[in-house]
């Protein structure tokens, strides 16, 4: 069974170093919880490039070609009609909707893309069992770290060594 | 000119701060989620009582063209486009500031967008709302307006995606989507922070709902950032493209006063005009209103008010490079319709429109003027009134006058007409009085990484963590 722990530091520096020094030792499982977005907290944390960009390439780029395509052939090849003397296939006149598609299933993907990384929507985390984390959002600067319960001791004695002002311990079960 | 080292520099060129002071996290927090959290003030149930009797108005406007149909209004042949399309329109070119302020100016790095983006977005999702409405309702049977989106049907018929109103269709729905994703994801680290912030059950619970789950991980962060930096870069050309299709409706026909090519480039700079202008109109009592003058100082009215400057001279050009082509083209038609705007039935509008566009923003070449919230007030207001007037000389006046003399017909609007134009604006009105009072109306997360910076600036200057010697402007 796994047990969160989770601990309130004073200080970004403090919180920064003990996220490193968790990783140092093999912990993978961590987090850190902030109001702001943290300097630094990507490189502590050991985080590769987000993969968003390229999702928004790939859904810009398909939004545009099926845009295209779909005028093309709705009014180009399914049911011609000659209006003003233009020809059916008439790529000027398709750049708008295909620049508006593109653009449209790019902004889904990013924001559907956000969603699925995150694990989001979700009514409930064990970080949330500590009435204390509500600071997360405000001012506080918070530390999760998910380990197995026979190793909890041991890390919550090295988040206090850390510096931590404050460790709560959670059980996975969501049990306070 | 500059200080001695080691003194704290205070900037000659930047005499008003973004942010007044630097309180710390939860004091910032706390100043900044009053206004959902705090009571409900008089004030504003007074004003949502005064514009939901507007809102009302506009529901029987709404009914009476449900009901009977657009026959209720004045539109008629030659002026097929009458109030509807004009309003759409300034509508539609209101909410681009509102993505300027939040995209552009984002991926430009100016920090004074961050007090008022969020303001801003609401604004143009409302007015984007307000502006879908009209090309709907003038479909005349507005149930079917489905019609208008490609699907296998039994007619076997599609849109004719050569004909720039299908354009529309998908330039304004993606506009109004990304805007609304934009928008949301902005709110989300700040929904979090009122969720636990508040105080009741059921707000937590609400806002808990609204927040997703967010729970200010690093590891959502740091998708969050690239996320919310590429969807400003996506809303930045789409915004451009907006009511250059938008122009399109007009400029791809051949109507004398709309078949020009000027028109992309002058609709976009008059969009972004009466937009910056709809942003002053409601900021000024906003901000005085909800006890914002430390987030948003003298300094964002008075940057606001110099985009209201340029884009009016933008707009000035227009009309000047518009009369100059007429003149130029050598086609007597087009001639006519400038010669018409002079002297024609109409013309009393159309210097009104002058006064409104062309002459009062040259006040805000004064920088007195610029900072006096009365002055910027009633100039915000002009311009809200000129730029509607230009869409009507655009629409009514170029339709009422086309090339067959015979066919010349006058406009005369319809109480439906006028219901639908006020009964819109005191829609939006409730809308955003409803958003000022249930939503954080300063970025909240953003202010606070702002104020991240200026401490990094202030110890790079004073050499030690410093408050800037700076009052209340």
């Amino acid at each position: 069974m796994r047990t969160w722990l989770v601990a309130e530091f004073a200080g970004e520096p403090e919180l920064l170093a003990a996220a490193r020094a968790l990783r140092a030792r093999g912990h993978a499982d961590l987090d850190l919880h902030s109001g702001v977005p943290l300097h630094g907290a990507e490189e502590a944390l050991g985080l590769r490039r987000s993969i968003v960009p390229r999702l928004a390439l790939a859904g810009g780029l398909s939004g545009a070609v099926a845009g295209y395509l779909l005028q093309w052939w709705t009014v180009g090849v399914d049911f011609p009609i000659n209006l003003g003397n233009r020809p059916p296939h008439s790529p000027p006149a398709f750049v708008p909707i295909t620049f508006e598609l593109g653009v449209l299933v790019a902004a889904g993907t990013i924001f559907l893309g956000l969603f699925a990384l995150w694990g989001l929507p979700r009514l409930h985390h064990p970080v949330f069992e500590v009435e204390a984390f509500r600071s997360a959002t405000i001012d506080g600067l918070w530390l999760s770290a998910g380990v197995e319960a026979e190793e909890a001791d041991g890390v919550a004695a090295e988040l206090e060594r850390l510096g931590a002002r404050r460790i709560e311990r959670v059980p996975e079960e969501g049990e306070p | 000119m500059s200080a001695a080292p080691g003194t704290p520099a205070v900037d000659p060129l930047e005499p008003t701060p973004f942010l007044v002071g630097r309180p710390g996290d939860r004091a910032l927090t706390e100043e900044l989620v009053a206004t959902v959290l705090g009571p409900t003030r008089r004030g504003w149930l007074l004003l949502v009582a005064a514009l939901g009797a507007g809102m009302a108005f506009w529901l029987v406007a709404l009914g009476a063209t449900l009901f009977v149909g657009i026959g209720t209004w004045g539109n008629n042949i030659p002026v097929a486009w009458g109030f509807g399309i004009t309003t759409f329109v300034w509508w539609i070119g209101i909410g681009h500031a509102g993505t300027l302020i939040s995209a552009i100016l984002l991926l430009f790095q100016q920090r004074w967008r961050t007090s008022i983006n969020r303001f801003a977005e609401a604004m143009t999702l409302f007015a984007v709302a307000m502006a879908g409405m009209y090309p709907i309702l003038h479909l005349g049977r507005p149930w079917l307006f489905w019609w208008l989106m490609p699907y296998p049907s039994t007619t076997r018929l599609w849109p004719n995606f050569k004909s720039a109103l299908p354009w529309d269709v998908f330039a304004i729905s993606t506009y109004a989507t990304v805007s609304f994703l934009f928008w949301f994801l902005g709110l989300i680290p700040d929904l979090a922070t009122l969720r636990d912030a508040a105080t009741t059950p059921r707000r937590r619970r609400i806002y808990g709902l609204l927040a997703f789950g967010w729970r200010g991980s690093a590891r959502h962060w740091r998708h969050y950032r690239i996320g919310y930096l590429l969807l400003a870069g996506l809303a930045t050309p789409l915004v451009v493209s907006v009511h250059t299709i938008v122009s399109f409706d007009f400029a791809i026909s051949l109507l004398p006063g709309w078949h020009t090519t000027i028109f992309p480039p002058y609709f976009v700079a008059g969009a972004i005009f009466s937009g910056f202008a709809m942003v002053v109109t409601l900021i000024v009592p906003a901000r005085r209103l909800l006890g914002l003058e430390r987030v948003i100082t003298i300094r964002h009215l008075d940057n606001m008010n110099k985009v209201i400057l340029a884009t009016g001279l933008m707009v000035s050009y227009g009309y000047v490079m518009e009369h100059f082509m007429a003149w130029y083209g050598g086609d007597p038609a087009e001639a006519f319709a400038f010669v018409n705007r002079w002297t024609g039935p109409y013309r009393h509008l159309w210097y009104l429109q002058l006064f409104c566009n062309v002459v009062t923003p040259q006040i805000l070449w004064f920088p007195r003027m610029r900072r006096n919230l009365v002055v910027m007030f009633v100039v915000s207001l002009l311009v809200n009134l000129g730029m509607w007037l230009e869409r009507f000389m655009i629409v009514v006046v170029s339709l009422s006058r086309d090339f067959l003399p015979s066919s010349w017909a006058m406009f005369r609007p319809t109480w439906v007409d006028w219901g639908l134009l006020f009964g819109s604006m005191a829609t939006f009105g409730v809308l955003f009085l409803l958003f000022l009072r249930f939503l954080p109306v300063i970025p909240i997360a953003e202010v606070k990484e702002l104020r991240r910076e200026f401490d990094h600036e202030d110890r790079l200057v004073a050499g030690g963590p410093g408050h800037r010697p700076e009052g209340a402007p």
